[in-house]
């Protein structure tokens, strides 16, 4: 008996340990991926900032600008890629939409991301575009990969449709999450103008005939939860500018938007609550589980050991032998 | 003998049961209905 229960401990000895690598290195690569239906949407504020009025051709203080930031997941367009990409994709609608303190529309920019699930490596299809223009992308946009590591990454800026290195700058405490502090600097560089102008009747194509140049530069921080890989805060100190041609001649320019850009409060309190939730899942993944696993599977050997132990030991001493019964 | 049997049962059934896992996978889910937004929500 104590020989078959030793046996059925060895066989859930063998289950739980073998399972332990297995959940870590095999079923969270598989697992943990971001769903292709995800909508988020994000606020982030400049206060004060400044804006170009289109009627003078002058900068002005204004007390807020606000930025709505929408992330909508595609699924049937992930879908169609997956079947050519062999891997999960995720693609994602975006649209940065800035808006003045009046709520009229300042700009916007419609973004299309195709990404791994997983590993959040760019995945190349058609339909990746900035504002309407092709991009080939390089490096991560808007998210870490799982597990993200206290190094350099290379980040997509939309505005220049370029990548660039952010540099990990720290380990900071953010709301009780201890999070990775990155930052990126873009230096002055020449930007497309919006396809759609916040004024009526004035296109993109007439401004450049005008041969008026839009510039823009920015520090980017974000500080991102290494677990998700997921930022629970970001900030920016955007400045573009308009600059010469017959808008503004003799080489003059004009601030079109500057502000330090900071994510609202009730976002960041919303965000840092939905990675808390992401991060336990993660964490369920690739520490929790194995771990508990292993040491279940070490607890259940050493029992097995002792019960085939105990069923080898020889019989102990019976009872003493009774003696010779004399004859009376 | 029987501790080989006992030792590649488990083996088996751990590697069955993360294949399965792996094979069904994580719901997809569907497009969500709601729009890009072009107006500033009041909370989240």
């Amino acid at each position: 008996m104590r020989r078959t229960a030793s046996l059925v401990l060895l066989a859930f000895a063998v289950f739980f340990t073998a399972l332990s690598p297995l959940m870590r290195f095999y079923a969270f690569p598989r697992l943990a991926k971001i769903p292709a239906g995800q909508y988020q949407d994000m606020v982030l504020e400049a206060r004060p900032a400044t804006l170009v009025d289109y009627g003078t051709m002058k900068a002005k203080k204004v007390p807020e600008v606000t930025i709505v930031q929408t992330l909508k997941g595609d699924v049937a367009a992930s879908d169609r890629i997956e079947k050519t990409a062999g891997r999960d994709v995720v693609v994602w609608d975006a649209l940065s939409y800035v808006a003045g303190p009046d709520g009229k529309m300042v700009s916007q920019i419609p973004e299309r991301y195709i990404f791994d699930a997983h590993s959040q490596e760019p995945v190349h299809a058609t339909g990746e575009m900035v504002d309407g223009d092709p991009v080939h992308r390089a490096g991560i946009e808007f998210k870490w990969p799982f597990l993200a590591e206290k190094r350099d990454y290379v980040y997509f800026d939309a505005q220049t449709r370029t990548s660039a290195p952010i540099h990990y700058k720290g380990t900071r405490t953010f709301h009780g999450l201890q999070v990775y502090y990155f930052e990126q600097t873009i230096p002055w560089t020449r930007v497309p103008l919006p396809k759609k102008m916040p004024v009526k009747g004035i296109t993109p194509q007439a401004v450049e005939k005008m041969g008026t140049t839009r510039w823009y530069t920015t520090k980017r921080m974000l500080w991102v939860e290494p677990v998700t890989g997921a930022p629970v805060n970001g900030q920016e100190i955007h400045k573009e500018e308009l600059r010469g041609g017959d808008l503004l001649p003799g080489g003059g320019k004009v601030t079109a938007f500057a502000g330090h850009v900071k994510m609202r409060d009730d976002y960041v309190a919303s965000t840092v609550a939905l990675v808390k939730s992401r991060r336990t899942l993660v964490l369920l993944l690739t520490s929790y589980l194995p771990w508990g696993f292993l040491a279940l599977g070490a607890a259940l050997l050493a029992l097995s050991l002792h019960l085939e132990a105990r069923s080898r030991r020889p019989a102990g001493p019976g009872p003493a032998p009774q003696p010779p019964l004399s004859p009376a | 003998m029987r501790v080989l049997t006992a030792t590649a049962l488990g083996l088996a059934a751990a590697f069955a049961l993360v294949l399965t896992m792996t094979a069904i996978g994580a719901p997809t889910g569907t497009t969500s209905p709601k729009p890009l937004l072009t107006t500033v929500p009041k909370h989240p």
